[in-house]
Formats: structure tokens, C-alpha cells, sequence
């Protein structure tokens, strides 16, 4: 399908041609040369606007991004970055940070925010506490902490926090990709009171990034599969021929084809505006239960070489089996649109879920 | 992906939207007035000609075919929004499903001039109901193996003899479009897909028996017809002789598209949200959502193939593949409500939910045999990832 976001996800898969993606470790928690590359072509300022310090662009192209890189295993905050923190800060009225500064999104831990009088004006906040499950907690130069209002105040605050200096755990998901803590030392940081809603939007809005990716890296492990499964032969043909090797092709392909529609649905409605959190709660449950399926049939039809760090298949299985539970995990996500389908009660069902994508 | 596979996805539509409140609008009041009771499966089971002749007075079968035949030239997303309605709320559309799903398409596409303004008008109306005459005893995925036989006689016409079997509704309905061998098969492996042949037969004619066969719940929808020197009319071809193979694929096309292939069971997943609200349990809540998910889903596939067949596509890959994961879903329903829900699933319950599940578990094997099995659409999915 020809779209208007061809030239961006070309631009991104010459640059990607150039970073193998690799194990990641303590000491190599991320591609900070593929960092470097995309911020020097303006890719990791797309979908912000430029009089905010970004690229322009449309959220389309920044989805389209995030889609790619997260297909090609790339060890860097970009979906957070473009998709969650950036469109988060800009629309409780902050500063962007440089986009050529990794920016990321904390929204787990304790952490306790005050109203402070620095002498910079109004809107700033002290922070004190943990945020943990921070994706790129030590690579991410700011962070973008949602958290509840103080006593007395409904609602939460979005603050912009310098990392520098800050104590990070090593913590790290099936990926190996950074998710640690980040004790919040209390310095003065910009932020801004949201409404229960805006602050769930944010949520969402991380859990649907989640879902994109997860959506582009299953679309991924069934071409490789698809691929693998022509190329090595046993019993003089190529295991494809194999009925029961089709079979289990074709339940990836459902499963993925599922996720896909209803991912490019959801995004459509942060496209116009419409209440994203029933949205972003069902494409990122079902991107995730499509993990159990494509995941473990695509090792399958692998065998012994798929389940090795040698071999490629690897570094996406691993994310999809983490991202499922990142920004909220299923089983919340799950209650989430539960929940949300029933507010006009029982019989409310039917009309809720034809109002949702 | 490979590009047989996915489709574009389908642009909001305003007259879907509007043609979908007036569908709630009428079945609240057909639901007030108690003309219907909410079942599972109703496309299979809800046989009630009155509702069907009230669906085509309001313009609501034969949606998109030419108003000259009796239909209303309206999109397949509005024909979507009206069908998912009916469905949603178990409304009896048993006794028009096929004729205004694939029997009508068939004849707008391959039927004579004649056949079309005798028969479309009287579907689109809801008098006028058809079965698929397909499966045989010794032949069911193994279409092209059938061996019903239809000879020319001296007069032009077709002398018909076999039998045809687990034709849903045969007793309720007036004509079947029946496939039948008039030739030999050709040379190859798929060489017996020559000499296959459409017929539109009146069910009324003699040498026609039909016997009723009954499904797991002791309801009668099956049947099997016997065609006993059967003579049908010349002029009761349908499309080309030796062409049936290729009408019966694109009729198929029609047929595994719809929403009826992941809403089968709904009725019990909206029992079940009743009871999920009013429990405010977190198990069920987190199932309903799950579910929910997997539906939401397969709304949006079968929108897509909605807007396709708007575009003029035939998307028959697509929908192979959203038939295959529609009914897993609908079986999966009872399985995943009744690991959080204490049921006692029984025909008779007082409980609309246990009834619901009753019903659901007892057409379960059904959903993913109907209209292809689901191995058989896995083979037409991994022909689209270009494995066969
Ligand atoms: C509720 C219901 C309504 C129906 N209504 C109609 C109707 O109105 N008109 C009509 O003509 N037919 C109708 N059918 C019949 C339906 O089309 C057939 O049941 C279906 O095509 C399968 O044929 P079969 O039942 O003979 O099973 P078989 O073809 O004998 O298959 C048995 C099992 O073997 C598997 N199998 C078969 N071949 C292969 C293969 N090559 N590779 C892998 N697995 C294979 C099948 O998937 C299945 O699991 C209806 C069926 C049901 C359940």
C-alpha cells in the first residue's frame, strides 16, 4: 500500500541498514549510534512541531517511525519520545527539551510532587521519590513524570525532569532494554497540574505506542517466519510445503492481520481527537494476546536456531514478550475496557463497543 | 505482509451510522412489543418469515443490489452496520440470511435477465428464501468431488439425481442454488473442477424430497435433499455451464465475509457483560475486556472487507482468513466466560446466562465447520503468504 509516510520509513530503513540491532547489556543498554544518526536527520523530532523546537510533520509520520524502528529491534526511546512524552508535554502547555536529547515517559512508582516557589515563575514542581519501570531509565537524558496531585488536588502533574546526576537501577526487561528506577532527587523541574482525564489520556496514549510496536514487530516475526519456513528444507522440501507448517503460518497471519486493524484504528482516533483510552486499552490487549500465538509458533517452526542468540528471531520475540506488559499490563488494560464498556451498565454493551474504534 | 492478505482500512461512514440507529430504533420496539426473544446463532436457527418481511419492507435486504431488481443501491458498510445490528441483538434472520447474503449477489452477478426481476425482488422483500446446495454425503471439502448429476433431456431441460445434505433450512425455503456434475472432469489434479454446473432449483418440484436432520440441540435446521429425476427447466441454469466451480469460489467470497462469521455468539457475550456489571467482579471484568479486544478486532477486519467489496474487490484470501479467527472467537467465548462466571448451562435455565451459554456450547462444533472448515481456510490463507 503506497502512503504518505513512504519517504520517512525509507529514510529510517537506510539508516537502520547501517545498525545491526544487537543483545543488550549492562554495559551496551542501547544504540546510542543509531540515536545519533536519526536525531541528525531530524527523525526524532517528527509529529512535534517546529515552533515547539521539533521537525513538524504529521503524527502519521511518527508513527510510522516508531512502526520501523520497533520492527528492526532498534535499542532506542524514539516511541517514547515521539508518540507519549513529546505530544504529553506539549499538551499540558511545557517546553520541549532538544529532540536530539533522548526524552522518555515515567508513569509507575512513588513519587510525591509539591508546588515550589524557585523564583522561575509559576508551574514549577519539586519531585521526590521513586519512579520505577522508567523504559531507558539511565539513557534517557529527561523524563516526563506523571503523578498524582498533591493532597487536596484532583487530578496529577506532568513534570519535565533532568536525569542528569540522578540514581538509576539496573533493571532490565526480557529485551534486556532499560527499565529501571530513577530516585527523584527533588530539584525544581517545569510542570503543570493535568485532569484526571488528560492524565489518562497520557497513559493510554503510552500503552497505544506500546501497541504499535508490538503491532510492527509481530507483522515482522511472521515475515521472518513466512521466510525461514521456504528457505530450510527437511525430508527434501522446504518446510512450508508441510500442511502442518501452513497451518501454523496462517494462524500468525490471522492473529497478526487482527492486531493491525485494530492498531490502525486506534490510532485514528488520537488522529481526531476522540476519547483514546477505550481505544488504546483494546488495541494494546489484543497486540498482546497475539504475542502468545506469533511468539511461540514462530519459535516453533524456528526450532533450535530460533532459540538462540545467534540468530535474529530473537530480539523481537524478546520485546513482544515485554512490551505486552509495559505501560500498563494486559490484565490491567484488560479491566481497563472491561470496565469502560459497562458505564451505561449491561445493556450499554453492544452500543460501547460500536463507539470504541 | 504480503498484500493479498491486508487490506486498507475502511473510511468512517455517516449513512452506515444513521441506517444503524434506525435498525436499534426498530428492534427496541420489536423487542418491546415482543415479537422476537434474543437467541445465539440466530442466522442458523431464528426462522421467522414475519421479521423477514419487516426487514424488507424497511428497505433493509437487498441493500446494494440495483433498485431495478428491488434493492436500494446502498454501500456494503451500511448493509455491514444493518447486519451486525441484527445479529448483536439475536434477532430471527435465519429465514432470509442466505438469499440476502449470497444467493441474490449470485444471481446480480451470473443470473439471466429473467431470473434476476423474477426472483430479486421477492428476496429483497423477505418472501423469498434460498439454500446452498453444495455439500453431499461422500463430498464436503472436497467440494469438486460431489457427484449429484445433471443431464440435458430431449426438451432442453435438466434432470437432476443425488443428494445434497446439511442444507440448512431446505424446509423453509422456496429455491436452491445447486451444484451439480454435467460433464466429466478434466486431466490434473484440478482437472475435476471442469464439468461442474450452477442450477436454480425449485425446492417444490417433484422428486424432491427433503428429510430433516437433527443438530446437537434437537433443533431441525439440517436437512438432506433428495433429487429424484428432478426436472428443472432449461432456462434455470445458472451463469455457464461447466462454469459452477468458479461461481461456487466467488459465492464463497460473499459467504465468509460477514459479521455473522465472529457474532454467532454474541447474545452470550452480551449476557455476560449484564453480569459483569452487575458482579463487578475483576476476573469477569478482565474477560469481558479480553474478549471485547479479540472483537473489537474483528470488527475492523471485516469493515475492511466491507469497504473492499464497496471498492469493487472480491477479497476472497481476507476473508478466508477473518473467518478462521472469527469463529475461534466465537467458540472461545463460552470457553473463557465459563472459567470466571458459575454456570449451570442447561436449555431450560431460568438464567438468561446459562441459557445463553446452553445454547452457545451446543452449536460450538458448528461455527468452525459451516462455510468452509477452518484447516480448509488456513490452506487459502497460506496460499496468500505464498506457501502453496
Ligand atoms: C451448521 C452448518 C451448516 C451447514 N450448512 C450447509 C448448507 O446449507 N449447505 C451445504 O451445502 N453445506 C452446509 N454445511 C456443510 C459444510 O459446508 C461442511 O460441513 C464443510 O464443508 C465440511 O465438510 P464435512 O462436514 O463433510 O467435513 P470433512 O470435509 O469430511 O472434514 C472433516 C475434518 O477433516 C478436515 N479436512 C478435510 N480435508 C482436509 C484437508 N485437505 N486438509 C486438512 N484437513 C482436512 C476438515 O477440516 C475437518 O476438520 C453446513 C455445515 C454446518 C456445520
Amino acid at each position: 500500500m503506497a502512503s504518505d509516510q513512504d519517504l520517512v520509513v525509507e529514510t529510517v530503513r537506510d539508516i537502520l541498514a547501517g545498525h545491526e540491532p544487537f543483545a543488550l547489556t549492562a554495559e551496551r543498554p542501547w544504540d546510542a549510534g543509531l540515536w545519533a544518526d536519526l536525531a541528525e536527520a531530524g527523525l526524532t523530532g517528527v509529529g512535534l512541531p517546529e515552533e515547539a523546537g521539533g521537525s513538524g510533520g504529521e503524527l502519521a509520520d511518527a508513527i510510522a517511525i516508531a512502526r520501523t524502528l520497533a520492527a528492526g529491534a532498534a535499542a532506542v526511546p524514539v516511541a517514547e519520545q515521539l508518540l507519549v512524552a513529546g505530544p504529553a508535554l506539549l499538551a499540558a502547555g511545557l517546553d520541549l527539551p532538544s529532540p536530539e536529547e533522548p526524552l522518555t515517559i515515567a508513569v509507575e512508582g512513588a513519587v510525591t510532587a509539591e508546588p515550589v516557589d524557585d523564583g522561575d515563575g509559576p508551574g514549577r514542581w519539586t519531585l521526590t521519590g521513586t519512579a520505577t519501570d522508567v523504559a531507558w531509565a539511565g539513557v534517557a537524558r529527561h523524563v516526563a513524570v506523571l503523578t498524582a496531585a498533591p493532597e487536596g488536588i484532583e487530578g496529577a502533574v506532568l513534570a519535565l525532569v533532568d536525569t542528569e546526576g540522578l540514581a538509576t537501577s539496573d533493571a532490565r526487561n526480557l529485551a534486556g532494554e532499560p527499565r529501571g528506577s530513577l530516585v527523584l532527587g527533588g530539584a525544581p523541574a517545569a510542570g503543570a497540574l493535568l485532569t484526571p482525564a488528560r492524565a489518562g489520556e497520557v497513559r493510554a496514549r503510552y500503552a497505544l505506542a506500546r501497541a504499535v510496536q508490538l503491532a510492527a514487530a509481530l507483522e515482522r516475526v511472521l515475515a521472518w517466519t513466512v521466510q525461514y519456513a521456504g528457505e530450510r528444507q527437511q525430508f527434501g522440501r522446504p518446510l512450508g510445503k508441510f500442511q502442518a507448517i501452513q497451518m501454523e503460518l496462517a494462524e500468525m497471519a490471522g492473529e497478526v492481520t487482527a492486531v493491525t486493524a485494530l492498531v490502525d484504528a486506534a490510532v485514528q482516533t488520537l488522529g481526531r481527537g476522540e476519547d483514546v483510552v477505550l481505544a488504546a486499552a483494546a488495541a494494546k490487549v489484543r497486540a498482546g494476546a497475539a504475542v502468545e500465538v506469533v511468539a511461540r509458533l514462530a519459535h516453533q517452526v524456528h526450532g533450535a536456531i530460533g532459540f538462540t542468540q545467534e540468530h535474529k528471531l530473537h530480539h523481537l520475540t524478546r520485546r513482544c514478550w515485554s512490551w505486552r506488559d509495559e505501560a500498563g499490563s494486559e490484565l490491567t488494560w484488560s479491566r481497563v475496557l472491561g470496565v469502560g464498556l459497562l458505564t451505561e451498565g449491561g445493556d450499554g454493551l453492544w452500543p460501547a463497543l460500536t463507539r470504541v474504534v | 505482509m504480503s498484500s493479498s492478505l491486508t487490506l486498507a482500512p475502511a473510511p468512517p461512514s455517516e449513512a452506515a451510522e444513521e441506517v444503524r440507529t434506525q435498525v436499534r430504533e426498530f428492534l427496541a420496539a420489536e423487542q418491546a412489543a415482543g415479537t422476537f426473544s434474543t437467541h445465539v446463532d440466530t442466522w442458523l436457527s431464528g426462522v421467522d418469515p414475519a421479521f423477514s418481511r419487516k426487514l424488507g419492507e424497511r428497505g433493509w435486504l437487498g441493500m446494494t443490489w440495483p433498485k431495478e431488481y428491488g434493492g436500494h443501491e446502498r454501500s456494503a458498510m451500511e448493509r455491514y452496520a444493518v447486519t451486525e445490528e441484527l445479529l448483536a441483538a439475536g434477532a430471527p434472520v435465519a429465514a432470509h440470511w442466505i438469499a440476502d447474503r449470497q444467493s441474490g449477489p449470485n444471481l446480480l452477478r451470473y443470473g439471466t435477465e429473467v431470473q434476476r426481476q423474477e426472483i430479486l425482488p421477492r428476496i429483497a422483500a423477505g418472501e423469498c428464501y434460498f439454500v446452498i446446495g453444495m455439500s453431499e454425503p461422500d463430498s464436503g471439502s472436497d467440494l469438486a468431488s460431489i457427484r449429484t448429476r445433471a443431464a440435458r433431456n430431449g426438451d432442453g431441460d435438466w434432470v437432476v439425481n443425488g443428494a445434497k445434505i446439511w442444507t440448512s433450512n431446505a424446509h423453509h425455503s422456496h429455491y436452491g442454488i445447486v451444484l451439480v456434475r454435467t460433464g466429466p472432469p478434466g486431466e490434473g489434479p484440478r482437472g475435476k473442477h471442469q464439468g461442474l454446473t450452477q442450477l436454480l432449483v425449485d425446492l417444490s418440484l417433484p422428486g424432491i424430497s427433503i428429510n430433516p436432520i437433527r443438530i446437537l440441540d434437537g433443533g431441525h435446521h439440517f436437512n438432506e435433499v433428495v433429487f429424484e429425476d428432478v426436472v428443472v427447466p432449461g432456462d434455470m441454469l445458472l451463469g455457464e455451464e461447466g462454469a459452477g466451480w468458479h461461481q461456487v469460489t466467488a459465492e464463497l467470497a460473499f459467504e465468509r465475509s460477514g459479521p455473522e462469521r465472529f457474532l454467532s455468539t454474541y447474545p452470550l457475550l452480551a449476557e455476560f457483560g449484564r453480569r459483569a456489571a452487575d458482579s463487578g467482579d475483576a476476573a469477569q471484568l478482565a474477560t469481558l475486556g479480553r474478549l471485547s479486544a479479540r472483537l473489537l478486532a474483528l470488527r475492523q477486519l471485516s469493515l475492511r472487507i466491507a469497504a473492499a467489496l464497496d471498492r469493487g474487490e472480491l477479497p476472497d484470501i481476507p476473508a478466508a482468513l477473518v473467518k478462521d479467527v472469527g469463529t475461534t472467537f466465537e467458540g472461545d467465548v463460552v470457553d473463557e466466560i465459563r472459567r470466571v462466571v458459575e454456570v449451570t448451562p442447561s436449555l431450560d435455565s431460568p438464567d438468561p446466562l446459562d441459557r445463553a451459554l446452553a445454547e452457545a456450547q451446543l452449536h460450538a462444533p458448528g461455527y468452525t465447520l459451516r462455510g468452509g472448515t477452518n484447516e480448509i481456510l488456513r490452506g487459502i490463507v497460506a496460499r496468500g503468504l505464498g506457501l502453496r
